[in-house]
Parts: structure tokens; sequence; C-alpha cells
């Protein structure tokens, strides 16, 4: 019997609105990484896949996390990646992810020279463990008490619908009625 | 609480030896985590399962400015200076780059869930998967295991993953299909007790045919090429190919070793090989300097005797009895190829290669600098579920091929890569750039080789269209050091990254190289014409191609135009973009390409001691490229000895500077300027590389104490030009080593 509540490899993507070249991510990750703006985490490298079509375009490598200015689906956006190290709850290991993607997006948004922004009214909710979370609607129904608050708590009313082929991990849109900022968002959690 | 594992859910799916190796793994990693296992032990251990390490895993990370401590959460190492929590390199072998499609789901699986989505084809069939942790590797084993692939011996000093043509078995050129040798010799070697005493990798390739490039059996330890005798099926064997730092050309075991000898007599090179090669010294490791050593004719003797002793084996021929094992099944009717829009056809151009089989073609998907995405994998999967069947071949030029394509399908086929990315046309042409990982993840590497390609790439995709078809159909090749790992010396450009001091700053540079051929299996390895700063290269390549379209004669090729031209004509035409600009005026030149950091330590100073010796012993080092220059134009001239002892001459002069700048009193003489060498900088191991130890200062003593190139032959000449190029970057890396240090010590 899976239990989707005992993965720890949770993604969270926010879509931008106003997108800009990949390219013009490099230096603001290494930028991240020099100056330890995220200060709990340890960040190491950045790797380049911007020749990638709709690829993970850079990504920020980080120890227990990665932060993607992600291409995939053809719509650039900001991935947040937990690899290792989650909190054993599932609860809040989804809302960490909730917080450190939101927190992202919202210093790529005031990273001067970048002019990117991210809408708060659609999200990419997928876990990264098919042993633990098959994308089936039984796993999905497992999940959803997981899920919904937290992402209603962050976005307002949402809706929650299992996407993709029974290949991937558990995948979830996330569509929110509301159009708050980021950074309402963010202040919410 | 406790879920379930791919150990318990894979259990009746792995093979039972394969799921019984994994375990052991396993539990080395924990007899690692106890303190109980040594580092050298345990790092050989992981790399025999493709467990590499990458680019910061000594827990110092370059931000440009300094060098930044990673602060890992254990202080445990899987290696001698390799910290355990390090992001690291999985290699997946896959024998002769063939791929099923169940494989591909499970390969995009792991890439999503321990890597960062990316698989990487390397230019020996293999994939890669990037930034993965070592505790993850065992389940990543297991599920590969459940589909019949094991990482056993993807790297360590064994035989790595066999490679072959991609279009074995569906060539109009070949003698035959060389697949299920391919299989067999795999198959056979696999932990077989003779390639574990080894002192260093062993690689085997296979070839349909000559004259094609697909196989490059020149540049491999052991070359099997099909040929037909009198109606029997043989190969002609080649020994001691490899490129690296000093390339060399398989020389030919056997004219004609017929097929049911082919597997004692690997068998035999391979017992010769571990008996009697070097042990100690890595640099001197691989098979090309035993055969070097001992001549080729004493190796034959030796490889003659130790097939003369081996016990009869029956697998050396039971695979014999089935030849079709191998065999691919189409799964769709041949047909004529379909019409399709203009796309199509300058896809079809290129992309698409018509089988010997009436009807069908091999697909060839380029896969920019070998990467493709997760999602793109499962289309594959599906492409080869729906179209082809299990045909999918990685190729060595980092692409990806799929076989029995029916021509009826070819549009549709085609529709679908370009939905999902994958429609790129100019499948081996000049945008279609190989590139070894270099700076990205690599922990040798020097230059940004993958920004470089990718620059190229995207700057020659721009223009393509209004290229001339003979240089649309250059190759370039890009290496980020001197192993070589993307084969630049058979390109038709290559790249080898190296670095230079300008000004106390250090610059990404690459040398050019020109003249290599990837035809008749990479029958022709270039020479260095000049190094240029790494953002120079684009211009080099714009000048090098307008050079050849402007005064190419007739339908020469690129490789016959250098000869005729000379590589000093490329020497003196690159010359203006030879020299990087001051700092002040073009910081952009001291950052390599895709990569913002400040190529060389920010932190360094330039005091006024390094200000006053930087120009004296920067000079020796000018004086002794320009000596290397001109032993390149004398060996272009045919003329071998002199061109040979002219190289030496250059690697003295580079000496003479280094033991000058160290304030050491020297005559101008080879002798007492070798013997102050070998006091100041060899045995005090200044000179030493970080990596490749003394490698390279043993060419000169080498050299001096052999004095081969006084009568040197082409082949000796050539090696002693490419070792006295090494030897004077190194002594570059040397002085810039020194330069740091003394700024270090003043801070």
């Amino acid at each position: 019997m899976t239990n989707p509540n005992l993965a720890e490899r949770v993604q969270l993507k926010f879509y931008a609105t106003d997108h800009v070249p990949a390219m013009d991510l490099i230096p603001v990750f290494h930028k991240w990484i020099t100056d330890k703006v995220i200060d709990d985490e340890l960040m190491i490298d950045v790797a380049d896949y911007s020749h990638v079509d709709k690829g993970p375009g850079v990504v920020l490598i980080g120890h227990a996390s990665d932060y993607y200015y992600d291409l995939g689906e053809g719509r650039p956006g900001l991935k947040y990646s937990r690899k290792r190290g989650g909190n054993a709850d599932a609860t809040l290991n989804v809302a960490d992810a909730f917080k450190r993607a939101l927190t992202a997006c919202v210093r790529l948004q005031k990273e001067s020279g970048l002019s990117l922004a991210f809408s708060a009214q659609e999200a990419l909710f997928s876990i990264q463990d098919r042993l633990h979370a098959p994308n089936d609607d039984a796993t999905f129904d497992a999940f959803k008490a997981t899920l919904e608050p937290i992402a209603k708590k962050a976005l307002g009313d949402v809706t929650l619908t299992r996407e993709g082929d029974a290949r991937l991990g558990l995948t979830i849109r996330i569509r929110a009625q509301g159009a708050g900022s980021m950074e309402d968002a963010a202040a919410r959690l | 609480m406790t879920g379930p594992t791919w150990k318990d859910r894979l259990s009746d799916a792995m093979p039972e030896h394969l799921a019984r190796e994994i375990d052991v793994f396993e539990g080395q990693i924990e007899l690692k985590k106890a303190g109980k296992l040594d580092d050298k032990i345990f790092a050989e251990t992981r790399l025999r399962r493709g467990a590499y390490g990458q680019r910061y895993d000594n827990g110092m990370r370059n931000d440009g400015t300094g060098q930044q401590p990673l602060v890992f959460p254990t202080a445990l190492t899987k290696g001698p200076d390799t910290m355990w929590d390090a992001p690291g390199m999985q290699r997946i072998k896959n024998p002769f780059g063939k791929v099923t499609a169940e494989q591909m789901d499970v390969m995009s699986d792991l890439a999503d869930e321990y890597s960062d989505s990316i698989l990487h084809v390397t230019t020996r069939q293999d994939i890669q998967l990037h930034f993965v942790h070592i505790e993850d590797c065992p389940d990543m084993h297991r599920r590969l295991a459940a589909t019949g692939i094991t990482t056993r011996e993807a790297c360590g000093n064994s035989v790595r993953n066999v490679t072959a043509c991609e279009f074995s078995g569906v060539c109009s050129t070949e003698g035959f299909d060389v697949t299920p040798y391919a299989d067999a010799v795999t198959q056979y070697f696999l932990g077989h007790p003779d390639v574990q005493d080894f002192g260093r990798k062993f690689k085997i390739a296979f070839s349909g045919c000559h004259d094609e490039p697909c196989g490059a059996t020149t540049f491999h330890d052991l070359g099997a090429i099909a040929e037909v005798r009198d109606g029997k099926r043989g190969f002609r064997v080649v020994v001691g190919g490899g490129l690296g730092a000093v390339p060399v050309k398989a020389k030919v075991l056997s004219e004609f070793c017929e097929e049911r000898e082919l597997l004692p007599l690997a068998q035999a090179v391979c017992r010769v090989f571990a008996r009697l090669g070097e042990k100690q010294s890595r640099a001197r490791a691989r098979i090309k300097f035993l055969v070097q050593k001992v001549g080729l004719e004493e190796f034959k003797k030796l490889v003659a005797e130790e097939r003369s002793k081996l016990r009869d084996d029956p697998r050396w021929t039971a695979f014999l009895s089935d030849l079709s094992a191998t065999d691919e099944t189409p799964i769709r009717p041949g047909a004529p190829l379909a019409t399709g829009d203009a796309a199509f056809q300058k896809w079809a151009e290129t992309n698409l290669r018509p089988q010997s089989q009436d009807g069908y073609y091999v697909a060839t998907i380029k896969m920019p600098l070998g990467d493709f995405t997760s999602t793109q994998g499962r289309v594959l999967a599906d492409l080869a579920r729906e179209y082809t069947g299990d045909t999918i071949r990685l190729t060595i030029e980092q692409n990806v091929a799929l076989r029995w394509l029916s021509g009826a399908d070819a549009y549709a086929f085609y529709q679908r890569l370009v939905d999902n990315g994958m429609g790129d046309a100019g499948a081996r042409t000049i945008t279609d750039i190989a590139a070894c990982p270099g700076t990205d993840t690599c922990k040798l590497g020097i230059s940004a080789s993958r920004g470089l390609a990718g620059e190229l790439r995207k700057r020659l995709k721009v223009i393509e269209d209004d290229l001339p078809p003979e240089v649309r159909a250059l190759r370039i090749k890009a290496s980020g050091c001197f192993n070589s790992c993307s084969q630049h010396h058979a390109a038709d450009i290559g790249f080898l990254g190296v670095s230079r001091n300008v000004g106390g700053r250090k610059v990404p540079h690459f040398n050019v190289i020109v003249g290599g051929s990837f035809q008749k299996n990479a029958g022709e390895y270039g020479l260095v014409a000049g190094a240029v700063p790494s953002k120079a290269v684009p211009k080099a390549v714009e000048m090098i191609t307008q050079k050849y379209t402007a005064e190419r004669e007739g339908d020469e090729s690129f490789h016959d135009f250098i000869e005729r031209v000379g590589k000093g004509a490329i020497r003196k035409l690159l010359k203006p973009i030879a020299k990087a600009p001051a700092y002040e005026d073009d910081p952009s030149f001291y950052s390599d390409w895709r990569d913002p950091r400040e190529y060389t330590i920010g932190d360094l100073g330039i005091g006024e001691c390094a200000g006053e010796i930087v120009p004296f012993v920067e000079f020796g080092l000018q004086a002794a490229e320009q000596e290397l220059y001109e032993a390149q134009e004398l060996h272009e001239k045919k003329e071998s000895a002199p061109a040979a002892g002219k190289a030496f001459a250059a690697m003295v002069t580079a000496a003479k500077a280094l033991v000058r700048f160290l304030d050491v009193q020297c005559r101008d003489d080879a002798d007492d300027v070798i013997a102050q060498f070998r006091t100041h900088l060899f045995d005090t191991k200044v000179f030493f590389d970080p990596y490749a130890k003394g490698k390279f200062a043993n060419y000169l003593l080498k050299l001096h104490e052999s004095r081969s190139f006084t009568n040197a032959d082409d082949e000796i000449a050539h090696r002693t030009l490419d070792e006295a190029q090494l030897f004077i970057e190194a002594a570059h890396a040397c002085y810039q080593r020194i330069t740091e240090a003394s700024a270090d010590a003043a801070e």
C-alpha cells in the first residue's frame, strides 16, 4: 500500500507572468550562493540547461533542495524541489515547500534588472517518489487532505486536479480563485 | 511508520546476481558510514558502480572572488578529499548504446527523482545523471537492474562500456552486424577476474567498416573492425589507441582475427595488460604506454604466448550459435519516405539515414550538448513503442538514434519530435557540437567546454542556412581539459581548455586544434594551431571557416585544406585575436562562457613583486610557445626529427623560464636547465599538476634521457609535439600556482 505522506521529494512550481531569458538567472543564482541569500540552506552550484527545449532551465543546486528557473511545459516558472532532509510530517514538509517557493519568487521579483514576475493563481505540485506516490487517483485522494489546506492558506480558494500520465510521480495542478500577490501568499504561511 | 522499499518492491524483478551485488554495495555504504572502510577502497568500490565525484566535492567552491567552504551536514568522506554529502554523478552503462523503451522510462524516472531531470548522453554511449547523492545509488541501481541494466564497471580500472557504431546491423557499408559480438564481449568481461587488476581503464570499440567514423576504433584500447574474408567473418583488431593528454592511434594487432578467436584474443590482451601494465603511475597506465614501451612486435608476441596458455572456455564461441539473438524486429512495414513540409525535408536530409533494409531509416535525434529531459525520454520511449520497437541507440556524438523507422511514418514521427522540442535538424553538422562536462561538473575541467559549445551552437544555429555546405559539414568538439573526453582530436575543429595568465589574472582559453578527421574511424588527429581566449573562440570559428570557404580548392575537404595551407597559416590567422585585452579594457574576457564568476581568483593581489616578475617569466613561456610553433611548421614540412628536436627545445625554454622565475641560477644548456628543473620543480613537486601529478614533467625528463627526438619519425614527432604542448601548458599552470601562493603569502 502506497502512502504519499511518507514521501519527502516534493516539488512546487509557480509560473512566471513576465519572463526573461533563462541565462539571465545564471548570475543571479551564483550571487545567491556567494551572498548566502538562502541562509538556512547549503547552496552549492548553478547548472545551466538553457539550451534544452522545455527543460529545467537554470538550476540553483543545493544540498537539501534545488531551485529551478524552469522552462518545463514551455511555461517558465520558479520550481522548488526538496531532495532530502524534509520534515517527516508531510503537512510541515508541504508547507515548507510553499514557503520556500514563494519566498524565492518574491526574491526574484525584487532582483534588480530581471523584470520577473510570478502569478499566485496557478501552481504545479508533484511528488518525485514513484514508490510512495504514484500518479493515480487513489494516491491523489490520499494526499488531497494534506495539500489542500496549505494551498488554501497560501493562495485562497483553490481547486486541485491530478494530471499527467501514470509514469509520473503524483502530479497535481493547483488553481486559485483569487489574484493575490506572491508577497501576500508568502506572508500567509 | 515505514513504507515499502524498492528492494522489496523489485525483489522478483531483479536478476538474483545483480540484486546480491547491489545489496553488497549498500552494505559497503553502511560500513563506510560506520568508519569501517578505508577512503581509497570505498572510492574504487563506488567508482566500479559508476558513482563518480563532481566538482566542489572537496568541500570548497570558487566564487570568483575566493574559495568558499561548503559546509555539508557530515564530515564523512566517500573517498580521499571527497565529501560524503557532495553531489556526485551516476554513470549508467548502456552496452553499444542500446536502450529499450522500458529502460528509457526508468532512466527518466531516476533523472526526475534523484537528479535534475536531465539525462546526459556521453561520448561513450553512456547516460550520466548529475547531482545525485551517494545514498540514493543503491535504489537507483535496483531500479536499473529490474530492467536489465547494471552499472557495474561503468567506471574504475576495468573494461568500460563497450561501444559500437549505432548503425550496426542496418548499415550499407558494414561487413556485418557487430552487435552480437559487442554484446558477447560485454557479457564475457563483466566482472571477469582477468579484468579486475588493471592499472587504468580499458575501452573497447566495434566498428562495422573501415571508412565511416561511427566506431572510432583508432582511439580505443582495443578496437575491432568487421571484415569478411573468403566468406568467413572476422575482425581487424587494433590495440593501444587512446586520446587523453597524448593521443595515440591504435596499431594493428591482427589483420584478420576470425570470429571464434575474438574473445580469446581480447582476453589474452587483457591478461598481458593486467600483468605488465603500469600500476604505480596512473599517467602512464593505459595500454597505449605498454604497447609503446615494449614495442608492437613484442606486444604481439606476448599476446600470442598468453593466448596459447589460455584454457578453452565455451563462452568464447557459445554466442556464435545464435548471432540473431541481438537482432531487432521492425514493428511496422517498410515503405518509401513520406513527403512533408520544408522543415521536414531539411531535417530528413541530415537526420534520416536509409538503412540497408529497403523502406527503413535510422532517425538521429539531435540532443544539444548531449542533454535531454526526462519528459523527452518518455516521449522517446513512446515513439519507440509506437514506431520502431526497442531500437533506441545512444551515439558517441551524444545523440539518440531510433532505428527501423518506416519511411511512411517518418513525417508523423518528425512532427512528434518537433512537438517535444527534439526536431532540430543538422545532425552530424557544424551545429551538432560534442562537449564534455568541463568546468560545469567535472573535477578536472579547466575551461567551460559546455558553455562554449552552447554558445557556438546558439550562434551557428542563427546562420546555419547561410553557411556554405562544406562549412555546414564540419564537426566541432570541445573538451574542458587535456583528458579529451569530447574526442576533440578527431574533430575538424577541436577545442581544448587551458588557462593563461594575463597581467596577473587568469584568463580562460582554448587551444584550437585543426586537421583532425572523424572519418575512417577517427583516422586523423589534429594538432594545436594556437590558443585563443575563450571569449574569442566564436570569432576564431568564423575566421577559420571563412578562410576555408575563400581558399578551398575544388572539393577539398577541411582536413586536406589544413594539410595544404598548414597549421601555421591558421596560427597566423588567429594571431590578432590570440591576446586577451587588459582587464580594465574588457573584463568579460576574464570570465568563462555562461559563468559570470571571474575566472581568476578575485582576491589575488597584483603586488609589486609579482608585477616585476610576471613579464620576465611570461616572456620565457611565450618564447617556448614560439619555438613550439616553429616545431609544428617543421612537422608540417615532414621534417620529423628537426620538428621533434625543436619541440624538445621549446620544453627546455619553458623549464628555464620557471627555473629562473624561482631565482635559481642556471646556464642555457639543456642539461643544466633540466638538472635544475629536476631539483627545484620536480623533486619538490612544485611543477606537479594537482591531478596528473608529475606526468607532464616526466615528458621532459624522459625525452632528455631517451633523446628519442634525435631520430624521430613522423609518429614520434607528432607525439613529441603533443607532449611539448602539454608541458608548456603545465608550465603556465605551475607559474599561476606559484604566483597565487605568493599572493596568498603576501596577504
